[in-house]
């Protein structure tokens, strides 16, 4: 059976703030039972990169060694998945891989690992925020019965916490896509975000991901777990983090 | 949170104190209007520091309320969205399974 994600992350590297024309390029591009049917024939995709130096798999795999020690957001993701019984092994549960288009990452449910885009991760920060962005996704699938495959408010919810949580809709980033707005401007950011990620894994309308987004919302933009508040920065996550290790 | 015997605050005061200084920063206004559309309110953690430090010089029996009280307001705030999904009772049995491909593999 052809492996699908259940969500993913819909968006070009921040150093080419495209704006409008990167929801085009997805939008011409919207084959998403398709965007990573190239998994299977590539089978362990390491070999063969290895004999170069600075390879994208290697840079792909020194950036998320970096994310998974240093990164505040990250690391309590990380704390959270292990207190639910699903403790991260970044040689299981990380692969670093190429993607076909815009896609930076997703999250694979069926084999319960996170794919991250070799090809389209370009930096730290990047790497940083799509590590958070699908934690966010295995920590849900790990924490409740998510119907990613079959339900698309589930897959909507979800897609919701992590636009909501991961700091894809910071205010800095959105200045780099070019959208520009201030009062509250964030949940609209995190609704469009949302819905252009349901539409880069599902073969839905534009009309049915927005119905899932706006049935979902209210409950799904507050809910804050593991963190507890939303993490506009690392100060904000180190806080977090603080409070999660003491809130028993 | 029962007497005061073995009983200490939610949180450590300087837990509050980072909490309040952070809600009255330019940042945090910024962060919460880009957010919420209105300003922050910061007069709870402002509160629940006066109590936290009420407590540690006096040992009062209306501090140790105030926190728990607080902190239990702050509690069931997060919790009082509906859930889209059914919480597990237990994680998924395959979350550590070998992937299938490396078990052709070897």
């Amino acid at each position: 059976a052809a492996v699908r994600f259940a969500g993913g992350m819909a968006e070009a590297p921040d150093e080419r703030p495209q704006g409008p024309a990167a929801e085009e390029q997805l939008q011409q591009q919207r084959v998403p039972c398709q965007v990573f049917s190239e998994r299977q024939a590539q089978g362990k995709p390491q070999q063969g990169f290895l004999s170069s130096f600075f390879s994208n798999n290697q840079k792909c795999q020194l950036m998320l060694l970096k994310t998974l020690q240093t990164n505040p957001y990250v690391k309590l993701l990380l704390d959270a998945m292990k207190h639910s019984g699903c403790a991260v092994n970044r040689e299981r549960h990380f692969s670093c891989e190429d993607c076909s288009g815009n896609v930076s990452g997703g999250f694979d449910a069926s084999t319960s690992q996170i794919v991250l885009c070799q090809n389209n991760i370009s930096n730290q920060a990047h790497m940083n925020r799509v590590v958070t962005h699908e934690l966010i996704h295995a920590f849900d699938h790990c924490r409740a019965h998510v119907n990613w495959f079959t339900n698309v408010k589930h897959l909507a919810c979800s897609e919701v916490r992590a636009a909501n949580l991961s700091g894809d809709c910071s205010l800095i980033n959105e200045i780099f896509r070019l959208h520009f707005g201030l009062k509250q401007h964030h949940q609209t950011c995190v609704r469009d975000r949302a819905i252009l990620s349901i539409l880069a894994v599902r073969n839905v309308s534009r009309e049915v991901a927005q119905k899932a987004v706006d049935e979902v919302f209210e409950s799904c933009f507050n809910d804050h777990e593991p963190f507890g508040r939303i993490p506009h920065n690392k100060t904000y996550a180190r806080y977090a983090h603080r409070d999660f290790q003491n809130r028993d | 949170m029962a007497d005061g015997g073995g009983w200490r605050p939610p949180r450590p005061c300087e837990a509050y104190r980072a909490e309040w200084k952070l809600c009255r920063s330019a940042g945090h206004f910024l962060h919460h209007y880009y957010v919420h559309g209105e300003r922050p309110t910061c007069e709870q953690w402002r509160r629940d520091l006066m109590s936290c430090r009420d407590w540690e010089e006096r040992r009062s029996a209306d501090a140790q309320r105030s926190l728990c009280e607080s902190e239990r307001a702050r509690v069931q705030a997060a919790q009082k969205h509906a859930l889209v999904w059914t919480p597990r009772q237990s994680p998924p049995t395959d979350w550590h399974l070998p992937l299938l491909q490396e078990e052709k593999d070897e």
